[in-house]
């Protein structure tokens, strides 16, 4: 009996080290904690829809690669969920009303870069996490498009060769600055605070 | 619950958390007030080093390849190395060397300055090639101090063609004129979002100083949104 559960237990542990840590499989967030109130809180509140994200990146199946075997590298959660989840903590901080529809204005996201490029070096591998992402804001109304932007957030670090905590931590930084040029553009701050109520 | 299956469920939670541990998340950045700051000016600061980039990720190896068929080698081997050496410093020497008309605290400053104007938190701000003194200094209300610490090219892909990007590490503190008290800072890592086939940076020298300028520009930037993102926090 006591056999069978060792057995039982170490399966248990093997399948999970197999399926869990082994898949290189990194929890990309952008924490409320970590969002201000910024230049879009300047404005008179909107509502605004945000339109599912597209993901139009040329490998999305994977962020990246483990160096060396080529591992690929993945993400817990969809990247477009990722991106959209980041958007809604910005606006909803900034006094926003994020809805289903219909809304003053809408904004729709592309996510055309989401990559962790590594170089290896003599004693340690250095990381550019790369996150770019294209926003239109359209007149909720109409449709009409009002604003195009390009937001691209990059985070530069040297970490060991098999780290997922540095992975995280870079890939949650560069979403984090691409989400903070987002909320200080006053290009888009005025497009949004000129929508019709 | 028997006690095997509580061990079963002991172990497994004890395998996520020890294997599969999550950095904890990163601490919210600080917060800064800028009422009351109507002047300010924009200072570069401090030493800058410019940093370059190897062609080959392990040059020695390439060259034991080639001296290995070289008859003599007591005699040609060691006069090889030392001429390979030479002729090598003397290349990185060349390429690797910062723009000369380049000074990088003076382009960050200026687009830093340039984006404040735009977003409008000062009434007045200006860039200054030092620090001021005397009657220019009494006139502001807070100094803002841009370092450079580390810029220049550095390998962000491997493969077969090696990509390259600018890069700047830079550093901004926000001090109140009359009190001294450090307002806020802010350090960051720049890189340029554009890759470049370093073979195409050695063919082409201008389209190196292009990369460079445009990472510290957007530095300048960078450090600008930080800023404001930042007062935001303090509302």
């Amino acid at each position: 009996m006591n056999r069978r559960v060792g057995a039982m237990v170490g399966s248990i542990i093997a399948l999970l080290v197999l399926a869990g840590c082994a898949r290189r499989t990194i929890d990309v967030t952008y924490p409320e904690t970590m969002a201000n109130r910024a230049l879009l809180s300047s404005i008179a509140s909107r509502r605004i829809v945000i339109a599912p994200v597209t993901d139009r990146r040329a490998e999305p199946g994977r962020i990246g690669a483990e160096l060396p075997k080529g591992k690929p590298i993945v993400t817990a959660r969809p990247v477009s969920d990722i991106v959209r989840d980041a958007l809604v903590v910005e606006l909803t901080k900034n006094g926003h009303e994020v809805v289903a529809g219909p809304g003053d204005v809408v904004m729709s996201a592309d996510v055309e870069e989401f990559w962790l490029d590594a170089v290896r070096g003599a004693s340690s591998t250095q990381y550019v996490g790369r996150v770019a992402i294209a926003v239109v804001i359209a007149d909720g109304q109409t449709g009409e498009a009002l604003l195009t932007r390009r937001y691209v957030g990059l985070r530069r670090r040297t970490g060991e060769p098999d780290s997922k905590n540095t992975w995280r931590e870079i890939m949650d930084t560069a979403l984090a600055r691409t989400i903070h040029d987002v909320a200080v553009d006053p290009d888009l701050a005025l497009t949004v605070a000129r929508a019709a109520r | 619950m028997s006690t095997v299956v509580r061990f079963v469920a002991i172990v497994i939670l004890a395998t996520f958390v020890v294997g599969c541990a999550s950095a904890a998340a990163p601490t919210p950045p600080r917060t800064v007030a800028l009422e009351g700051l109507h002047r300010v000016a924009v200072v570069p600061s401090g030493e800058t080093r410019f940093a370059g980039v190897t062609s080959s990720k392990d040059p020695e190896r390439e060259l034991d390849e080639v001296l290995k068929w070289l008859p003599y080698k007591d005699v040609l081997v060691p006069i090889a190395r030392a001429v390979y050496h030479g002729v090598s410093w003397l290349m990185n020497q060349r390429e690797n060397a910062a723009p000369r008309d380049v000074s990088p605290g003076a382009v960050v400053a200026e687009a830093f300055a340039r984006n404040l104007r735009a977003s409008g938190p000062f009434d007045e701000i200006v860039t200054l090639e030092k620090e001021p003194v005397g009657s220019a200094r009494r006139s502001l209300d807070a100094i803002v101090r841009v370092t450079v610490p580390t810029w220049g090219l550095v390998s962000v892909r491997e493969g077969e063609v090696p990509q390259v990007a600018g890069f700047a590490d830079v550093h901004a503190q926000l001090v109140a004129r009359e009190s001294g008290v450090i307002l806020w800072e802010h350090e960051e890592d720049v890189t340029h979002p554009d890759r470049l086939a370093l073979t195409a940076l050695k063919q082409d020298r201008s389209l190196s100083r292009e990369e460079l300028v445009e990472v510290l520009e957007r530095a300048g930037r960078r450090l600008a949104t930080e800023l404001l993102y930042a007062r935001g926090r303090g509302q």
